[in-house]
């Protein structure tokens, strides 16, 4: 298996024999270097990458440029309501006066921060889940896929709405729930995966050596489908996002006065008979570009990983 | 094939029954715990000591598994769900009121979906690369980008607050097949569901055929000269069957949640937006409730696809059924 990030694949075309003075560490590119090449070769990859980082920086480093009120519901009382763009509120305020363009970076922190932070509980659970289910297989292993037939046969969303409704509501419990149920597809695919290399040479030659269990899920097992987690993680996270925001378009999000993407569109679209553009458009636009740019860095990840192409 | 039905059957029970150990344990984390009827039955003033009664005559301190099993015979024998909090109804009557509804909004989008997505599928397999298939898959791609409720608002903008002025949201208080009386108000949500839905089986269906193109069967059946009509609905369609038959099951639990959303962007009144406002309500028996029915027609449409794709490919049965 050449899938180890320490192997090094020298290009065909080099004389490994030796005969002249070439130092071979010249010639022979590490593979981290062979998949950033493949990745930037990928320019609507790129493209995404660059446009993620500015979205990051708009929404965390933009609320120092431009100040706004975002917590204090009273003062922004004293705006007016649902005002069109203007030079004093660059993208007009919304229903409830709060200035639109702030409240975009501002709901982005929420929808970005949330969103990575449920997406990595996912991968987590999912991973651990996954690896151990399909590693030790036999009865643990019917026993832990029947379990997640019984997650996986209550729909995500009614899964989501039920845990909402019983449990108070909170930002850290959203990312939580949306974490601990958005692992049940990872676990999956993991568990494939732990099946596959379970089976291959070096597992069985470290099983014959004596090594334990464990020691083979740590330092074989999880080593060789970090590529699967990697990919799998991007897109838990546009996933997650996802679900952040449409549970805040349901009115079942984050609290006030706090906010995030989907539930600025629930309160843009009330207002939608109105003509108030500038409650939803620029949102809109902002969020389908930050879930396509996710999944285009997802789907180059796995180009990038795909060990048939490192010898172009 | 019956030994694979049966196999089947039993699995699916055991996961229902799974299932039902979550929702029946779920009540324990709420506010006031199992009690929580008690509360909501005698009213703010109720002394502890009431309660305390209460709960004995409702054998709410009775052991856990003694609890599960007079649940399985309430639900199973009785189609008992409980009591809404907060409407005078029990929670299968708010079922059984607005179940219909967002049936008939699942199922016809569910065959329009299939009508378009099927041979819009096979089409795109069999012009490979051509401009049709960029544009259609990425017209799909992009759908998938986004979100079901922002779909819904652009729907709405478009075709009821701009030209075309179809009716935002369908009647409210009609019979549940007025979607053939007075077509007009359903136009908006059933398209919208059915465009995601699309997005979806469109791309599934096209790597499906494209994976039976390659086969040798199908070869075999160029050079013995079958036209190319043929070649794809003879042989390809068909060997494309299983897997499309598959997700159709699996895809059901997705389209419900869809629905969730769709009704809330077209206040569509099914059973997403009640379960959508006992949600925000606490109405907690209404929600687990739904979500006890949406798994159990889960469960069947996974069981249901099964049996399917072992009634069209013969080898699945025998090998899953241990034979």
């Amino acid at each position: 298996m050449s899938d180890r990030p320490d192997n090094l694949v020298a290009p065909s075309s080099v004389d490994l024999t030796g005969g002249d003075d070439t130092n071979l560490s010249d010639v022979i590119v590490p593979m981290w270097r062979q998949r950033l090449r493949i990745f930037a070769h990928n320019k609507l990859a790129v493209t995404s990458v660059i446009f993620l980082v500015a979205l990051i920086l708009f929404c965390y480093l933009g609320p120092i440029l431009y100040h706004t009120n975002q917590t204090d519901q009273a003062t922004a009382l004293n705006n007016p309501f649902n005002a069109p763009p203007s030079l004093k509120h660059l993208l007009g305020t919304d229903s409830s006066g709060f200035d639109e363009l702030g409240r975009i970076m501002f709901g982005g922190e929420y929808s970005l921060s949330l969103g990575i932070l449920a997406g990595m509980i996912t991968i987590v659970v999912g991973t651990i889940y996954g690896m151990v289910s399909g590693f030790l297989g036999g009865i643990v292993d019917t026993i832990m896929m029947r379990f997640l037939d019984a997650l996986l046969s209550i729909p995500l969303l009614f899964l989501l709405i039920t845990l909402i409704a019983v449990f108070e509501r909170s930002t850290v419990f959203l990312i939580v729930i949306i974490g601990v149920t958005g692992w049940f597809g990872n676990a999956r695919i993991i568990r494939g995966d732990a099946l596959l290399i379970k089976k291959l040479e070096y597992s069985q030659a470290a099983t014959a050596m004596g090594a334990s269990k464990w020691h083979i899920i740590l330092r074989h097992v999880f080593p060789n489908s970090m590529s699967n987690i990697v990919t799998v993680a991007t897109f838990s996270v546009a996933d997650a996002i996802l679900f952040l925001s449409t549970l805040g378009f349901l009115g079942l999000g984050i609290p006030t006065p706090q906010t995030d993407w989907g539930t600025m569109l629930q309160n843009g679209s009330v207002q939608q008979s109105n003509g108030f553009w500038w409650e939803i458009y620029p949102t809109a636009l902002l969020f389908v570009l930050l879930i396509v740019a996710i999944t285009y860095v997802g789907e180059a990840l796995r180009d990038v990983f795909e060990v048939r192409l490192l010898e172009r | 094939m019956l030994n694979y039905v049966l196999r089947r059957l039993v699995q699916s029970f055991i996961v229902l029954l799974i299932v039902m150990l979550l929702i029946f344990t779920l009540p324990y984390f709420e506010p006031n715990g199992i009690l929580a009827p008690a509360y909501i039955v005698l009213g703010t003033h109720a002394t502890p000591q009431s309660i305390h009664l209460w709960g004995e005559q409702n054998g709410i301190f009775h052991p856990y598994f003694v609890r599960f099993w007079n649940y399985l015979i309430q639900v199973f024998v009785h189609f008992n769900l409980g009591h809404s909090y907060k409407q005078n109804l029990s929670v299968w009557g708010i079922i059984s009121l607005y179940v219909p509804r967002t049936i008939w909004l699942a199922l016809s989008s569910l065959i329009l979906t299939v009508l378009i997505a099927v041979p819009l599928g096979i089409f795109q397999a069999s012009r490979r690369n051509t401009t049709f298939d960029y544009v259609a898959t990425s017209g799909a791609f992009i759908l998938y980008g986004i979100p079901a409720f922002l779909l819904g608002i652009l729907a709405l903008q478009f075709f009821s607050f701009g030209w075309p002025h179809l009716p935002a949201s369908p009647p409210g208080n009609v019979a549940p097949w007025a979607m053939f009386t007075d077509p007009a108000g359903f136009i908006l949500p059933v398209l919208t569901l059915t465009l995601l839905s699309i997005a979806f089986l469109s791309r599934f269906m096209r790597s499906a055929v494209l994976e039976v193109l390659v086969q040798d069967y199908v070869r075999s059946a160029k050079a013995k000269g079958c036209s190319r009509s043929r070649v794809l609905f003879r042989h390809a369609f068909r060997n494309a069957l299983g897997p499309i038959v598959i997700i159709l099951g699996l895809y059901f639990p997705g389209l419900l949640g869809g629905a969730v959303v769709i009704e809330s962007v077209f206040n569509y009144s099914g059973l997403g937006i009640q379960t959508v406002t006992a949600a925000s309500t606490l109405d907690i028996p209404t929600v687990l409730g739904i979500t006890l029915l949406v798994a159990i027609l889960t469960l069947s449409g996974n069981f249901l696809a099964d049996i399917m794709l072992g009634v069209v490919n013969p080898r699945i049965r025998i090998e899953r059924s241990g034979q």
